[in-house]
């Protein structure tokens, strides 16, 4: 009995070598048709003429001394010289929950941690502040930036470690160094070295950054509590959220800021202890809280009742159906819209020039002007200011694409 | 006896009624306690320490310039003026930003999905730059470039009509009234009416007979006729009702007259606040056309509907409810971004009331101008959310 013979196709050949590889590739992208076509040709010269342009810029006619020789004020801004160890130290501590994420979550937070060590490393050895007038970088200084290193392999081994990394201690670590690094940057009375440091001489990037992480990190619970204040059947609470949500996203934040400026200091008890800094961040916290808020709101909007109603169903009281039921799946369907409210509040933070500080954008700014020889590095200073909220900004941007791409949002 | 506290045999700690009406007392009282203590704390402050407050000033003179404006203003007008001249200023700030933005972030976000690579590359590094980057940053940016510009005589001068540099500021042609302009304008209202009429007309032909009947080319089509025969018109009586005003330099400093000039202040705003609310825009089309499933216009184009047919009946109509909520929160970003004038000094009406804090009360006019960004954001959200409710699903 013979063996039936199966039939077999012949292998395929291979694609044509012009619909694969880069010229395939071109054909599809570049030349997909004749309009696409024309325009590759048109553009790519244009865009290499101006990227030629702009490198010729920004490595030849561009004179970079003015913030090579003045590190200290982007920093810093006019934070006394020789207590500059206080936000160093500040800064160590922050390294460590760099370390803790990467080591925790790995992936997205493994490759910050990395770049945010190389900007360290760059940031400790480039030759900035020594050949140029100006504050001359000590090496102590150096010495501090370079310990990062040393506090984000702490944070990483903290992390590794199963008994110490875990989210919540993650979450309490971040809240105790917080803490901790306003009263470093604040001081103690009567301790030596730990002399007081008012907040309006705070300044620099160290500014944008503290402003920026006391909004996320207040804006955030108020935001919530007024999104679900507005879905409330309590019309009292209702009316008062509305009213409160809508005027801070009417109005433009310049003008809450003058107002925390002029109003703030009458509504207060005379002498009550409330600087400038404190009122602006509680100003920039508010209206970010106002946006969140809404930002929440159209995450439950968009949870079908039946999951609230499954929840009560199986007998959750009615603050756990909002806890545990609602709110978690709300923000995790928002989180991209949250993380540019932050973003934008993070930009937001460059407005506090408006009530006279001295924020890494109004610190440049300042710079140019009050000296005769930077008189015509304005633009040097606006693009290196730029650059520095772009790495910010993109960074987090980032971040949140990864977060929601491990969350699945619109991919169920 | 034990003593029970109960409501319709509910202990009253645990009936939601009462709890709930307990907790808005509770939240009513705090924020009435609250608000009387910073109003009493703000009333004395004001008798001790004797600082103005009031509207009583609203009728005095302002008696300082404005630097720019759209309504006549005179030094001499009233406080009540100077509001409304720059509230006029940031209307138009706001409209024309809303308008250029939206045309540029349409096509950045159209370019975005296009076929060809670069472009499409060009175009995502414009929106990521442009839209992670302070808008008070860039506009600084803007201005220091225009501020670069050479002066008037040896500035950028494109097709012998357009003039940018760094003393008279932009000029550009600008129609200029010449015989009855208004009477003319009138007509083309009439016009639009009848356009409107038309297309109302042709769209129920169309229902009725199942026939093409081009509804929109028809009421284009009798809006441009109308205007054109009035122009005709005019131009047969005598003039025509406008003519181009195209800018010259003029007398000894080579100042172009003519035409239409704005200032560098508010080119770099204008600039600034289309280029940085584009990108966000761009973003926001990008989104909206990819949110249509690709099924949707598979399923038109398998219908026999050609491309252009897709794109307007299919995919166009659901990506726009995706589109327009978004866009209004745009706008309305703008039009409070354009506070940001104050940094580079264009008489917007922030920039305005910080100067008019100097001789008045700076309380009162902070929530003047408060009460007209309010007023602003309102309008928009009303017009949009009434195109919004036309174009959502209606069901049937």
């Amino acid at each position: 009995m013979a063996t039936a013979e199966t039939w077999q196709p012949a292998p395929s050949l291979p694609p044509p070598r012009i619909e694969t590889g880069w010229i395939g590739w071109a054909r599809a992208n570049l030349f997909g048709n004749w309009l696409s076509g024309l325009v590759t040709v048109v553009t790519v010269p244009l865009i290499v003429w101006a990227a030629w342009r702009m490198l010729g810029w920004l490595f030849g006619t561009a004179d970079w001394t003015l913030i090579a020789s003045r590190p200290q004020q982007y920093l810093i801004g006019l934070y006394p010289t020789e207590l500059a160890w206080r936000p160093l130290t500040g800064w160590l501590l922050v390294s460590i929950l760099f370390g803790m994420a990467a080591a925790m979550w790995g992936g997205a937070a493994r490759r910050i941690a990395i770049g945010y060590g190389a900007v360290t490393v760059l940031l400790g050895v480039l030759p900035y502040g020594l050949f140029h007038e100006g504050v001359v970088m000590p090496w102590w200084v150096r010495a501090f930036i370079l310990g990062n290193l040393l506090t984000l392999g702490i944070g990483y081994l903290l992390g590794m470690n199963p008994k110490t990394g875990r989210p919540r201690n993650f979450v309490l670590g971040g809240i105790a160094i917080y803490v901790l690094l306003l009263l470093i940057l604040i001081g103690i009375p009567g301790v030596p070295g730990m002399e007081e440091v008012a907040p309006r001489r705070w300044g620099g990037l160290m500014l944008n950054l503290i402003l920026a992480v006391s909004g996320i990190f207040f804006a955030f619970p108020i935001g919530v509590l007024l999104a679900l204040g507005r879905r409330s059947n309590l019309p009292v609470v209702k009316v008062l959220c509305v009213v409160f949500i809508e005027v801070f996203r009417g109005v433009p934040l310049i003008t809450l800021l003058f107002m925390s400026q002029v109003l703030v200091p009458l509504a207060l008890p005379a002498n009550f202890p409330v600087d400038s800094v404190t009122r602006a961040a509680i100003v920039i916290t508010l209206f970010s809280a106002a946006y969140t808020a809404e930002n929440i709101r159209g995450g439950l909007q968009g949870l079908h009742p039946g999951q609230a109603e499954a929840a009560r169903a199986l007998g959750l009281p009615g603050w756990q159906v909002t806890t545990l039921i609602q709110l978690p799946q709300a923000i995790r369907n928002v989180i991209p819209a949250i993380v540019g409210q932050f973003i934008a509040l993070f930009k937001d933070t460059s407005l506090v020039y408006i009530v006279g500080m001295l924020d890494i954008l109004e610190m440049g700014r300042s710079i140019v002007q009050g000296n005769v020889q930077f008189t015509d590095n304005g633009r040097e200073n606006l693009i290196f200011v730029a650059a520095v909220f772009w790495i910010f900004t993109y960074t987090m941007s980032y971040v949140s694409r990864r977060i929601e791409r491990n969350l699945g949002v619109g991919r169920r | 006896m034990r003593l029970s506290l109960t409501y319709q045999g509910i202990p009253i700690w645990r009936h939601s009624r009462i709890l709930s009406w307990t907790a808005q007392i509770v939240s009513g009282v705090l924020v009435v306690a609250a608000v009387a203590f910073f109003l009493s704390n703000v009333s004395s402050a004001i008798v001790q320490r004797d600082i103005p407050f009031g509207f009583s000033f609203l009728n005095r003179e302002y008696s300082t310039p404005i630097s720019e404006h759209l309504l006549p203003y005179e030094e001499s007008d009233t406080f009540a003026y100077a509001f409304l001249v720059a509230a006029t200023n940031t209307l138009m700030v706001s409209v024309v930003g809303v308008i250029l933005a939206t045309a540029l972030g349409i096509v950045v976000g159209a370019v975005q999905l296009s076929g060809n690579w670069v472009i499409s590359k060009v175009a995502t590094v414009y929106v990521e730059v442009f839209r992670n980057v302070p808008l008070i940053v860039q506009l600084f940016f803007w201005y220091i470039l225009l501020l670069g510009l050479p002066p008037v005589r040896e500035g950028i001068i494109l097709f012998n009509a357009i003039y940018l540099n760094n003393n008279a500021g932009l000029s550009f042609p600008w129609p200029e009234g010449q015989q009855r302009p208004g009477l003319w304008l009138l007509c083309v209202v009439l016009a639009i009416a009848l356009g409107v009429v038309t297309r109302v007309l042709l769209e129920r032909r169309e229902e009725r007979t199942g026939r093409p009947s081009y509804p929109w080319l028809g009421a284009i089509g009798v809006i441009i006729a109308g205007s054109l025969v009035a122009w005709l018109v005019w131009v047969a009586i005598g003039d025509a009702p406008y003519v181009m005003s195209v800018p010259a330099p003029e007398g000894r400093f080579g100042h172009p007259a003519g035409g239409y000039t704005i200032s560098i202040e508010l080119t770099a705003l204008l600039v600034g606040l289309i280029i940085y609310t584009a990108a966000f825009i761009a973003e926001i089309v990008r989104g909206g056309l990819q949110s249509v499933s690709r099924g949707q216009s598979e399923a038109s184009r398998s219908l026999g509907l050609g491309t252009m047919q897709t794109l307007r009946f299919v995919t166009f109509p659901q990506a726009l409810r995706v589109i327009v909520p978004p866009l209004i929160s745009q706008y309305l970003n703008l039009t409070k971004n354009s506070s940001l004038a104050l940094a580079i000094g264009y008489a917007d009406l922030t920039s305005v009331a910080k100067t008019m804090t100097q001789t008045a009360p700076a309380v009162t006019i902070f929530l003047i101008i408060m009460g007209i960004y309010l007023l602003y954001s309102l309008a928009y959200s009303l017009i949009g959310n009434l195109y919004n409710r036309h174009i959502q699903f209606t069901g049937g």
